[in-house]
Parts: C-alpha cells; sequence; structure tokens
C-alpha cells in the first residue's frame, strides 16, 4: 500500500472543497437510491462532516493504534442512522469514483491501494457494530412532560421504551421525527432513575432547527429517538472529595445530574452548585434547584447573573462569583458552559491553585452536529 | 364545521397534506366557540404531517417494487451513474441546500430580532416597576416620617414610637406620685385650715371633693398636658381606692 501516493490523491479531492464530497453523495444516491433517506434534506453540513471524517482516517493510516479506537466509535455511531453491512460496499464505490474523478493521474495501483484500504475501514466499523449488536441501535422514548420554562427554553420528559444505561453527566444524541435525520446533543439532567424517566433541558437556537421544534413543536405524547451515550463529565468512583459545579447556561443540565447522584448514590460529599445565567428570566429552573437545596443539607446552590443590575442574585460572571466564595482548594471541580465561560473560570480556578487534573471541563456550544473525534461535546 | 376543500378535496383526487392544512372550523357560537383552536391546529398539522409521511413511504415502496421487479426481470438495476446525472443530482442537491440554508437564516434573523424586542421590552418593564416600588417606598417612608418626627423607615419610627411611649409612661408615673404627695400635703392643709373654720363639719365630709377640684387647678400647663394621659391610666386605682358615687357628689359639689 503505497500510502503518501493515496494521501496525495486525497488531498486533490479535499483541495475542490465542496465539490467532491458533493460528486460522492450524487454518485450514492443515483447509483443507491435507497440511501437518501438515511440522510437530511440540506446536505450543506453532512459534506463537511463527511470529509473532515475522511481526512482524520487518512491522516492516521499508518496509525492504526489511534485509527482503529475512532473507526470502531463511528461504526457504533452509524448504527443509529439505520446503517447496515450491506450500505458499506455502496459507499466504497462511490467514493472510490469521487476519487479518481478528482485526479487526472489515476491509476489502477491507487485503485487497488484504495480498495483495500477500504475494505480495511468497513470491516473494523462492521465489526465494532455488530458487537454492539445486542444493545438497540437507537432507543425510542416517549415525551411523557414538556414544560415550557422561559420564552426560548422548556424542560422535557422523557422516558425511553426499553432499558437506558447511562452516566450522571454523560451526553446522548436524539432525534425527533419533526426534524427527522437531524441528530443533536442533549445531557439528561439527572441521575438514571428506577422508572428510566430523563430530564432534558432544551433551548431554542435562533434558526436551529432541531433545538426550536424541541422547544416549540414537540409536544407530550411525541416520540423521540435516542443514540447512546456519550461523553465525560461523569463523577470519578476513586474519588469522595468535595464538590464545586459551575454552570453556565444550558450547561446546567450534566451538573444537576452529578447533583442527583450524589443524592442517590452517595458517597456523602458536600456540594457547591455555582450557576450563571445573564439575567434572572434566563435561570429557567431556579424553583427545582431551590427544592434540592432545602431537600438535601449538604448541597448549596449560588445563582449569578452578569447582565441584570436590578437583581438581588449575585452579580458579576459565575466565575467571578465563585472565586469571591471558597476557598476550593481541596474540591474536585466540574463546569460545564458556553466556550467563553468554561475558558475564563477554568484560568481563574488554576490562578486559584487547583490542581488541573481535578478540574473537568464540557463546552456546551449551541447546534454543532455532534462530539468531535476528540470527544467535544456540543448541546 | 365545514372545510375549504371539502367538496373537491374527497372524490377521486384522494386527500392530500394540503387539504388538511386548509380546514378552518366555523365558530360554534359566540359563548361556546368548541375546542381550543391551537390544539386542533396542532392535531390538524399533525395529520398532514403523517399524511406526507405515508404518501412518501407510498412512493418508496413503489420504487421498491419497481427495483424488485426489474431484479426478477434480470435488468441490472445498479449500473454507475453517468456523469451527466451526477451533475443535474448535484446542482439539484445545491439548490435544495441553498433553500434550507435562506429559511434557517431567515428564522434565525426574525427569532433574533423578536428576542432582543422582547428582552428590553422585559428590562424596561423590570426597571419601571423597580422604580415604582421605589417610589412607593419613598412615599411609604415620608408618611411614616410624618406621623413620628425624625422616622425614616417603618421600623425605626416603630421603635422610637415605643420608647416614647415607656418613657410617658414613667412621666406619667412619676408625676401621679408628685401629684398625690402634693395633694396629701394640701388635704392635710385644707383639713387643718377647714376645721379651725368648722371643725363640727370634718367627720361627715368625705376628704377628696377639694383634691378634685385642686388637681385640676393646681397643676400648671406643661403639667396639664400629659394631666389627659395619666388620668386615664389613674382613674382605676383611684376608683378603687374611692367609693365613686361619693367622688360625683364631690365632683358637683363645688
Amino acid at each position: 500500500m503505497d500510502i503518501s501516493a493515496m494521501r496525495a490523491n486525497f488531498a486533490k479531492a479535499a483541495a475542490t472543497g465542496d465539490e467532491a464530497p458533493l460528486y460522492f453523495y450524487s454518485h450514492l444516491f443515483l447509483s443507491h437510491p435507497e440511501t437518501r433517506e438515511m440522510f437530511p434534506v440540506s446536505m450543506a453540513h453532512q459534506r463537511d462532516r463527511l470529509f473532515s471524517a475522511l481526512g482524520d482516517v487518512v491522516a492516521r493510516v499508518d496509525d492504526l493504534d489511534s485509527l482503529v479506537p475512532i473507526l470502531q466509535q463511528l461504526g457504533r455511531d452509524h448504527r443509529k442512522f439505520g446503517t447496515l453491512a450491506a450500505h458499506y460496499p455502496a459507499v466504497g464505490a462511490s467514493l472510490l469514483a469521487t476519487l479518481e474523478h478528482f485526479d487526472d493521474q489515476w491509476t489502477p495501483e491507487l485503485a487497488k491501494d484504495w480498495t483495500e484500504a477500504y475494505t480495511l475501514v468497513a470491516e473494523v466499523m462492521i465489526a465494532a457494530a455488530d458487537e454492539a449488536a445486542e444493545q438497540p441501535a437507537w432507543w425510542d422514548a416517549d415525551v411523557v412532560g414538556h414544560e415550557t420554562r422561559a420564552i426560548d427554553v422548556a424542560v422535557l420528559q422523557v422516558r425511553p421504551r426499553a432499558r437506558y444505561d447511562y452516566l450522571a453527566g454523560q451526553s446522548l444524541s436524539l432525534e425527533t421525527n419533526v426534524r427527522p435525520r437531524l441528530w443533536r446533543y442533549y445531557s439528561p439532567a439527572n441521575a438514571p432513575r428506577p422508572d428510566g424517566l430523563m430530564e432534558i433541558h432544551v433551548k431554542a437556537r435562533d434558526g436551529g432547527p432541531v433545538s426550536s421544534a424541541l422547544v416549540r413543536r414537540v409536544r407530550k405524547g411525541d416520540v423521540l429517538r435516542l443514540g447512546p451515550p456519550v461523553g465525560h463529565i461523569t463523577l470519578h468512583d476513586e474519588s469522595d472529595r468535595d464538590l464545586l459545579l459551575i454552570a453556565g447556561g444550558m450547561g446546567l443540565a450534566p451538573l444537576k445530574a452529578l447533583v442527583d447522584q450524589v443524592a442517590r448514590n452517595g458517597p456523602p460529599r458536600r456540594v457547591d452548585l455555582f450557576v450563571g445565567a445573564r439575567n434572572e428570566d434566563h435561570h429557567y429552573d431556579r424553583a427545582d434547584l431551590r427544592r434540592l437545596e432545602q431537600e438535601n443539607p449538604w448541597l448549596s446552590v449560588t445563582l449569578a447573573v452578569s447582565e441584570d443590575k436590578i437583581s438581588s442574585l449575585e452579580q458579576g460572571d459565575v466565575g467571578e462569583v465563585v472565586m469571591r466564595h471558597g476557598p476550593w482548594l481541596s474540591r474536585e471541580v466540574y463546569i460545564a458552559g458556553p466556550g467563553a465561560m468554561v475558558d475564563d473560570t477554568v484560568a481563574r480556578l488554576q490562578e486559584h491553585g487547583v490542581p488541573p487534573q481535578r478540574v473537568h471541563s464540557e463546552i456546551f456550544a449551541p447546534s454543532r452536529p455532534g462530539p468531535s473525534l476528540y470527544g467535544e461535546v456540543t448541546e | 364545521m365545514t372545510s375549504v376543500q371539502s367538496e373537491s378535496g374527497n372524490d377521486e383526487r384522494g386527500l392530500n397534506p394540503a387539504d388538511v392544512q386548509n380546514v378552518r372550523f366555523t365558530r360554534a357560537s359566540m359563548l361556546r366557540p368548541g375546542y381550543v383552536d391551537t390544539e386542533v391546529d396542532h392535531v390538524m398539522s399533525r395529520v398532514a404531517e403523517e399524511l406526507a409521511r405515508h404518501i412518501a413511504e407510498k412512493s418508496k415502496l413503489r420504487n421498491e417494487v419497481r427495483a424488485l421487479r426489474a431484479q426478477i426481470e434480470g435488468t441490472p438495476v445498479h449500473e454507475a451513474p453517468s456523469e451527466q446525472a451526477v451533475r443535474i443530482l448535484s446542482s439539484a442537491q445545491q439548490t435544495a441546500d441553498a433553500y434550507v440554508a435562506e429559511a434557517e437564516e431567515f428564522s434565525r434573523q426574525m427569532t433574533t430580532e423578536a428576542r432582543t424586542v422582547y428582552e428590553e421590552e422585559v428590562r424596561q418593564a423590570r426597571e419601571n416597576a423597580g422604580a415604582i416600588i421605589q417610589a412607593a417606598q419613598e412615599a411609604a417612608a415620608k408618611m411614616s416620617g410624618g406621623a413620628v418626627a425624625g422616622a425614616d423607615t417603618g421600623a425605626r419610627s416603630m421603635q422610637e414610637l415605643e420608647e416614647q411611649v415607656a418613657y410617658l409612661k414613667a412621666f406619667g408615673q412619676a408625676c401621679r406620685v408628685q401629684l398625690r404627695s402634693y395633694l396629701e400635703a394640701l388635704l392635710s392643709d385644707v383639713e387643718k385650715e377647714w376645721g379651725q373654720a368648722d371643725p363640727a363639719l370634718l367627720p361627715q365630709q368625705p376628704p377628696h371633693a377639694p383634691v378634685q377640684r385642686s388637681s385640676r387647678d393646681a397643676p400648671d400647663d406643661s403639667a396639664a398636658s400629659f394631666y389627659g394621659n395619666t388620668a386615664i391610666e389613674a382613674s382605676p386605682d383611684r376608683d378603687a381606692d374611692e367609693g365613686s358615687p361619693s367622688r360625683v357628689g364631690s365632683r358637683s359639689a363645688p
């Protein structure tokens, strides 16, 4: 396998920008029309993702140790899209046709190498998908409650029809039949419960097709599809340190789940939860947080506002407010929220002297299609 | 209930999603307008969606049947698409993408604008409410400040009032003690004088008639201003000390 020749060939296709993926998908849909319905109406984001994923694979093709886990994850992830083993050769044929189309110096050797490489990739992905086969490809979940908490925020109560195992703080992808084939990531705001009920917090992003639909169109009685859980904000079993939880905006959900986990499973510890929002109206879960605080003597909740001068809540960015309390040197710290808020808070904690290995953070960014290969999770 | 499309909609053409979307229900009456509009609208739009889904499924199944038939007849189902076909589909897809992007952008602008207006109005309303509450508090402080001199807040004026009441009680008590000793001295004086003038009258006459009179007349002006206060509290024990009929008689006597 001449890897450098393959990389040079891929670079030619990638250099065309949108043209190569456009060609690829048109070729695929024409030769296998049944694959079209596995994709959303608009393919614009899909095209970006295909070539960035392929680029990742090509870049690591000589480093199987890091490539294989990525492919396995991709294979498992694709089950929820309805991908079957039979689809892989179809994709391979169209990929080959695309690479040939954009290379003037296409050779039979290149064709042979790419076929071999693709077969390998497909085998790993299919094997990983098969291994996960005892798990459902997706879970149907009934919306049993839908409460609009602010002009653009809703809290959904969702109950999967089959057993759904996850850890408090993890995220899951979901799809609504109102916006077919568009999957978005959300964090349940509670630890797993015996009745399986999950609380999902959704903020309608301006122009966001899925989030707007979840807030304004989905109602009690609708059915959502859930993908398997992902993400790395989880409590580590080996630590029973007191917790400092810092949430910005919709980053509250995974941290509320951690509070719930401590309440349900312990170990007993002090938990300080700080929640930042622009103004009082954005504290959509205030009543429930107060309830938790009253029920659990080990929990203290501090709400902060950054752009609300007449509010009686604590004033300032949430990171700044956290620093007014403290000291936090002995705590295990979890941070979730928008990028700027997370960066600011992490920097303040480092300055404060909290060891970096005890600071766990997750960025919640609006409306991106999914976690990157590096595990970054979006809302 | 009537339907805009009801005449043309249910014949051989079949019901299509747009027919469902366009159904309008007439109001039953002014007082009982029937179902909640939004719920009916919601159900109707869901029905339309469901119908659209069924239609799509039907066409998908028709394609599948066609493909399977072709397979049975031995014609190759998958042949490499022509360059021209790929180009046409590509540009069609791009057009679709552009429309979706435009719709999303439009929706983004609309909601952003609506949110900005909403947040500004809420902010102003809250500021106005804050100003009104502050003005009301100031007015309340002013009113309670008029009742008790120097008090700015309700709590403070209340405390001051209590202090003043306590002071007045103590003052009244002191006045009463002084007044009583003064009166007793006066009384013995009068008895002496009167007894000297007409000693025979002394045992029959209750000793208090001059007391009442002198207690009204004797104190100077500043003492008189407290007289009203202390008299109220003082009168019950005086009534207990002395027989009231005699007092009434003695008061009217002079």
